[in-house]
């Protein structure tokens, strides 16, 4: 069996008079994808703050690796490998699509900073490393073309690649996926699960929030159901499909469908 | 200097490597623009104008406000607007006037301490302080300049209060095994104070590019564009905000120290909250986006108003209405004009 | 004891109605009036002319800030500010644009004005007792007439249309745009209504403290410190900045000497600050 690589228990985020987060837990398994879904305002969003430590939780713990990584700064448990992106599309927008994504790599840079105010050569090899990565890293999610564009310019839909290609290059062990495939039509989103099970295949575990659920059903290992801020299930996608409370929380809500 | 296109920009990216040419235009065509300025502001100018101590005692105020107003920019870089560089200066005159009135200290040994009190000081305030943005920020920061002077008026016998200190002696002569390098500053001659305010500005900025395009400078430029991506990534925002504060601050703290042997005295009054606003509209005046950006806002300023001396008694009064036209018809500054036109995005938000 | 209760009291109330003014311009428009003070100077100063060397009523005096404010005010919004929104690249443009409008006032008044300190004579004269504590008739009055202003502009704002377009304003420009209403025309009457509270607020205190061309950056401060502690663009934070600073000082000044009140309330202020950057009631920075 493979080891858990996140183990969220019993999350709880209140703000103020509104649980956004009630006693979560679930455990995320190395090289898996989950899906966290769930009706609008059931608090996914909420819960990759949380996991991420871009917010810290009213109670409860998340281990990255056997580590507890909740009350540490966010920056750090980015630095550890848990990386998120966000849902609005964010990305440094002066800078070139290639810039942006060599800037992410600044985290595996071994010259000192002295080494690199004087341009050693660690800093120099260091720079040669960056950027070849970063050229892979832009073909792979089909932005090679666009990597000399200043961000700001490009097409809508390149802005969430980006935003991912940016997170790969930050060299996570997980990835929080916010939203990946909203707003994309079939070909869109059949192009989008072969890149997610791309990054899972080069040894990323891949943790994401989604509406859309075909591509959710169709892409997981793992399906966790938040409803008003609890966990109302956790399977397989066809274990999810036939739960009678998932089945009943989308009920009410007209635009949402429930897989094919 | 530091003059071209953003299309210029962007192939100068694909020739040279991702990341060692900047947004913040100074490619490698510029080392030959460097030392022409270098070259002008030291043999030319001294050669065509070491007669006058007046031109030289201009030019020599115009390179130490640019020099001060390069820490502004450091700041701007991570996306702040610095309101208090008027008080870091004031921390620097003051430790140098103290530390060379009462303990004797030679004034090169106070230059660098200067800078690294402001720096350190910098640091400690700004830990909390840089939190804020905006006009938050701005708020916190022109009130720092205010509470600044209201400690050196309080200082007791440390500052003197409001009699401030006088006295100050000039810079001594450096010399080693008998030899002198650095002769001994006179009140006669403003030579030696112009070459060191040319030699602080210059060094001041060859260190501001080299850290802009340093890995440094690419960190800052991520905090100022995306503060939470930064830190998505693993950038410790609130650790390099200070650094980069810490960096305007040690500037600002030089500089002052300068100037305190420069005049020879300090006051509370040295300082205001008028100067704190002028570096940051030199900064501005000469284009954010340039490094160059606050030497030419300086230098056009300062000069500027020595030219016009039958207005000088006006010369603040300029200055707000030149802020006002500034950001109302200038908003990128003097050195954006000097991109081709064909070039130009259209206006977009920064 | 009393006495600082007393003055803390009557600070606070004057200095609501500098916060007030800040803050409604602030809200409205989302700019930071850095030319606040200076606005407070020239309502001094009109007092001065008016009351103090022509012997105009005092009432109509400050009927004449109003007016004079009022108008630099509207000058500003749709001479500076509105262009600014067309052109603006970088929220720190207007900023500094507003920096440049207080360098621009200050400097005019320091041209026309001169800068000696001036005061006026009491509106009123005699001394009131509150227990051990002193409150000269005078400041009474200055108080009353500023709470009185504060009630008005609080009904102002919450029942006159006008009032609740800039309300609407202040929540979301976007929306209040569709409803059909003239955002220029309420933003330049925000701002009028700002310059005008500013003006008579200075207007009330020269019959307390005097003016001089220079105080303007130290009430533009005051002001700050107000909406830092409060939380900006909130009429609530800006009661409630004043009162804190109105205390302070009171507290300050009774039990320190002279500038060292000032320097404790900024080093309070920088680590409240650390403690809860946007203030008491505020919005996280914005």
């Amino acid at each position: 069996m493979t080891m858990a690589i996140l183990e969220i228990q019993s999350l709880t985020k209140r703000f103020g008079g509104l649980t956004a987060v009630n006693d979560v837990s679930f455990s995320v398994e190395k090289g898996a994808i989950v899906s966290v879904i769930g009706p609008n305002g059931a608090g996914k969003s909420t819960l990759f703050k949380l996991i991420s430590s871009f917010v810290s939780p009213t109670s409860g713990r998340v281990d990255f690796n056997g580590h507890t990584i909740t009350g540490m700064p966010a920056h750090e448990v980015a630095r550890r490998g848990v990386v998120r992106t966000f849902q609005e599309t964010t990305i440094f927008k002066e800078m070139t699509a290639m810039q942006n994504v060599i800037v992410a790599h600044q985290l595996r840079c071994r010259a000192s900073s002295v080494g690199i105010f004087f341009s050693s050569a660690t800093a120099r090899a260091d720079e040669e490393r960056f950027q070849a990565s970063a050229a892979e890293i832009l073909d792979y999610l089909g932005l090679g073309p666009v990597g000399q564009m200043i961000a700001r310019n490009l097409p809508h839909g390149n802005l969430r690649a980006l935003g991912i290609a940016v997170a790969l290059a930050a060299e996570p062990r997980v990835l929080l996926l916010d939203e990946p495939f909203a707003g994309m039509n079939i070909e869109e989103t059949d192009a989008a699960v072969k890149m997610v099970r791309g990054i899972r295949d080069r040894g990323v575990t891949v943790i994401l929030v989604e509406h859309d659920m075909s591509a959710v059903m169709r892409i997981s290992d793992k399906v966790v159901v938040l409803n008003f801020g609890t966990k109302i299930a956790e399977g397989t996608p066809s274990e999810i499909q036939q739960n009678e409370s998932v089945i009943e929380a989308y009920l009410g809500r007209a635009d949402e469908e429930i897989g094919h | 200097m530091g003059i071209e296109t953003k299309q210029e920009a962007s192939s100068e990216v694909k020739g040279s490597g991702g990341i060692s040419s900047g947004h913040d235009r100074l490619p490698a065509g510029s080392k030959l623009r460097f030392f022409a300025l270098a070259a002008t502001l030291l043999v030319v100018v001294p050669v065509v104008l070491g007669r006058s101590p007046y031109y030289i005692t201009v030019l020599t105020n115009a390179a130490v406000l640019a020099f001060i107003s390069l820490g502004v920019w450091v700041t701007f870089s991570i996306g702040r607007m610095n309101l208090a560089q008027g008080a870091f200066a004031m921390v620097g005159g003051y430790i140098t006037a103290i530390l060379s009135t009462r303990y004797g200290l030679s004034f090169w040994l106070c230059m660098p301490l200067s800078g690294l009190v402001s720096a350190a000081l910098g640091a400690f305030v700004g830990w909390p302080v840089l939190r804020l943005k905006g006009v938050y920020f701005a708020m916190i920061t022109l009130s720092l300049t205010e509470a600044i002077r209201l400690l050196t008026l309080n200082g007791g016998d440390v500052t003197k209060g409001a009699t401030g200190i006088v006295n100050i002696p000039r810079p001594g002569a450096i010399g080693i095994f008998g030899l002198t390098i650095v002769p001994e500053f006179s009140g006669a001659d403003p030579l030696p104070f112009y070459f060191l305010a040319c030699g602080l500005l210059l060094l001041g900025i060859v260190a501001v590019w080299r850290l802009s395009t340093s890995r440094l400078g690419w960190v800052f430029r991520s905090l100022r564009q995306n503060e939470d991506l930064a830190t998505s990534i693993g950038i410790n925002v609130g650790k390099y905000r200070v650094i980069a504060f810490a960096i305007c601050c040690f500037m600002g703290g030089i500089g002052g120290a300068f100037f305190a042997a420069y005049h020879q005295n300090i006051y509370p009054a040295s300082y205001t909250i008028a100067d704190s606003v002028n570096f940051m509209l030199y900064c501005f005046l000469g284009g954010l986006d340039f490094i160059l950006g606050p030497v030419v806002g300086a230098f056009l300023l300062v000069i500027a108003f020595e030219i016009l001396h039958a207005v000088q008694d006006y010369q603040a009064l300029i200055y707000g209405i030149l802020m006002i036209a500034c950001m109302l018809w200038l908003p990128n500054g003097i050195l954006s004009l000097a991109v081709r036109r064909s070039s130009r995005e259209s206006p977009a938000r920064k | 004891m009393e006495q600082m209760l007393v003055n803390g009291v009557v600070l606070a109330v004057n200095y609501a109605l500098i916060a007030l003014g800040i803050t409604l311009i602030f809200s409205i428009m989302n700019i930071l009036n850095f030319a606040h003070g200076q606005m407070f100077m020239i309502g001094g100063f009109v007092v001065y002319y008016l009351y103090g060397i022509y012997h105009l009523n005092y009432f109509l005096s400050l009927v004449a800030v109003v007016a004079v404010l009022g108008v630099i005010g509207y000058l500003f919004e749709t001479c500076f500010f509105r262009r600014m929104r067309k052109v603006a690249t970088r929220e720190e443009n207007s900023m500094l644009l507003a920096v440049g409008t207080a360098l621009l006032l200050e400097n005019l008044a320091l041209s026309i004005f001169g800068e000696k300190q001036r005061g006026v004579p009491p509106v009123v004269t005699g001394v009131y007792r509150f227990g051990s504590a002193f409150l000269p008739a005078n400041r009474l009055l200055v108080m009353l007439l500023a709470l009185v202003l504060i009630i008005g502009l609080l009904l102002f704002v919450q029942y006159t249309r006008m009032g609740r377009a800039m309300r609407a304003l202040a929540q979301d420009r976007e929306v209040t745009h569709l409803m059909g209403v003239n955002v220029n025309r309420v933003a330049a009457f925000g701002f009028a209504i700002g310059a005008a509270l500013a003006g008579l607020a200075g207007g009330l205190l020269i019959t307390v403290f005097g003016v001089n061309s220079g105080v303007g950056n130290f009430y533009s401060i005051k002001a700050f410190i107000m909406i830092m502690i409060g939380g900006a663009g909130v009429v609530p934070g800006a009661i409630l900045g004043a009162i804190v600073l109105g205390f302070a000082e009171a507290i300050g000044y009774e039990l320190l000497p002279g500038s060292v009140t000032y320097l404790l309330i900024f080093i309070g202020l920088i680590i409240f600050l650390l403690l809860r950057p946007q203030g008491l009631l505020g919005k996280p920075w914005g």
